[in-house]
């Protein structure tokens, strides 16, 4: 005989209220993040011409972003057909533009480390094309995630076109910080300084951001509200208040006001900037509500709204 | 050329969910995936309360933000307007579950068939043959029982309804059935301000 005592049928899914955003997880926020953080480093050292921190960047990008996104499909050995559709997915864009970035990046290291494209004869335009051309895939890589999100206009929290700013700045910020981490000692002094200008400068605009976002979910709807609250006040707000905003944005630029002269310094902000920016992905996952259950679906039908 | 599309008349819904249950056996549906749903909700002030109960089901929008998202081209429209998922060319990304404005979209989990609806990890016959139209991973979404369809039935939610609160068939026929009421008592669409343009319409 079957029991079914113990067996959960529906839950409360069968009222009207929110449903919560439950398809994106903790391995897509690494996809994210590691994409962004060795996007980052790469656009930073390559404009340091920093051949090392280009390599990491692209390791970084090129191994994790992969990984982690595949772990999330449901079936990962058919996941070439990503790559099919630019005209339409961005999820296909950006497979795209990884593969533009990581192709001509890697070329460019190995250019820059041995002087590959000079003994092939080639000319100073198609070797510096090359770059060019990494640069592109990077930029795309560095915004697309976000662009992704924005486009999804069910969830108010993230449809916004605040969200592919966060990912260029945040991405921008971790690569700004990473590579004096790597590039210590390695850079000139004035090059470092530089660096650690960029880096306030971004984790300034970050916290602009990230509040940007928040408010103008709150003002769209009230499911924007309900997920701009969880942050603020409700179930999420401690790790967002200690982990995203203080460790992750003001902690790092008190370190670097403190002692950006110092080695370990830098690396104390560096850290605690990365710690925050991941709980930023993961939350801003966890905090989207779907509203398509919520009031406005009985407004549109001609049912007296809740709003 | 055809546009199936559905009507739901709020006035004659009584939350029964016959509907959900004639849905989870026609397609076999594993433990916590639902195509249908009944919503209910409650509105007004004490004393004048009511309670309605709001059917919902994917609307096969005709400006589909899941086709559009989709990477691998598994979401795609057919002639007659139902959009479908081709389980083969699926790779599970799960965009189409978060672009879907209405939320009408269910991943599969490998759990769902491991357990079994009774959660004794064992499956009965019905489960057995039923769950071998499934790939674990994917993306599965109502079709308007395409097969059905097919077959010159209407769906097995609107042959269930015992207060006939859906009405299925061809919104392009200006004498079928939902194309009458909708004209007659003012149909609307879920979230016109989405852009979808759903093919699922409501009456009270
Ligand atoms: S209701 Fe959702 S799943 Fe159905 S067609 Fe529209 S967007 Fe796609
Ligand atoms: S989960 Fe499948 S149907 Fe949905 S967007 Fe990804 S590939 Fe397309």
């Amino acid at each position: 005989m079957t029991n079914t005592g113990n067996n959960r049928l529906v839950g409360n899914s069968f009222k009207l209220g929110y449903r919560f955003q439950r398809y994106w997880d903790t391995s897509m926020a690494i996809a994210f993040f590691s994409a962004e953080v060795g996007t980052g480093l790469f656009l930073v050292s390559y404009f340091c011409n920093y051949v090392l921190g280009m390599a990491l960047g692209l390791a970084l990008t090129a191994t994790l972003k992969p990984y982690f996104h595949l772990a999330h499909m449901g079936v990962p050995q058919k996941s070439w057909r990503a790559i099919l559709r630019p005209d339409r997915s961005w999820i296909s864009r950006g497979a795209f533009a990884v593969a533009v970035l990581v192709g001509f990046g890697v070329l460019h290291v190995i250019d820059r480390a041995t002087g590959l494209g000079a003994a092939l004869g080639l000319s100073q335009g198609v070797i510096d094309l090359v770059g060019y051309l990494a640069v592109a895939g990077a930029l795309v890589v560095m915004c697309y995630q976000g662009l992704a999100m924005s486009h999804s206009e069910s969830l108010t929290l993230w449809a916004s076109p605040l969200l592919p700013v966060s990912s260029f700045c945040y991405a921008l910020t971790a690569g700004a910080l990473l590579t004096l981490v790597v590039g210590w000692g390695a850079l000139e002094p004035r090059r470092l300084a530089g660096l650690v200008n960029l880096a306030v400068l971004m984790l300034i605009l970050d916290t602009l951001v990230v509040f940007g976002i928040l408010l103008s979910a709150r003002r769209k709807s009230k499911g924007g509200a309900f997920s701009a609250e969880m942050l603020l006040q409700g179930e999420y707000s401690s790790p967002f208040r200690n982990l995203v905003l203080l460790l992750g944005l003001a902690a790092p630029v008190v370190l670097m006001a403190l002692g950006a002269g110092s080695y370990p310094m830098v690396i104390l902000a560096t850290l605690a900037m990365l710690v925050g920016f991941f709980a930023f992905r993961v939350l801003l996952f966890k905090a989207a509500v779907f509203e398509p259950i919520t009031h406005d679906l009985a407004g549109s039908i001609g049912l007296p709204s809740a709003r | 050329m055809a546009k199936m599309g559905m009507v739901f008349d709020l006035k004659a819904c009584i939350g029964c969910n016959a509907c959900v249950v004639a849905c989870k056996q026609e397609n076999s549906l594993p433990d916590g995936v639902f195509f249908t749903r009944t919503l209910s909700y409650e509105h007004g002030t004490y004393p004048n309360t009511r309670r309605t109960y709001i059917p919902t089901i994917c609307n096969q929008c005709e400006d589909a933000p899941c086709e559009k998202v989709c990477p691998s081209g598994a979401t795609f429209t057919r002639e007659d307007g139902i959009v479908m998922v081709d389980r083969d060319k699926c790779i599970g990304c799960s965009s189409c579950a978060v672009a879907c404005p209405y939320d009408m979209r269910t991943m599969l989990d490998k759990d769902m068939f491991e357990k079994g609806l009774f959660g004794t990890g064992e499956l009965t016959p019905f489960e057995k043959q039923g769950y071998e139209r499934f790939t674990p991973g994917t993306s599965v979404k109502c079709d308007f029982c395409s097969q059905r369809v097919d077959a010159g039935l209407d769906p097995a939610c609107v042959s269930t309804c015992p207060t006939n609160a859906r009405i299925f068939g061809d919104l392009d026929d200006p004498n079928s059935a939902p194309s009458k009421l909708i004209r007659d008592r003012d149909g609307r669409q879920p979230l016109p301000e989405k852009g979808t343009k759903p093919k699922v319409y409501y009456v009270d």
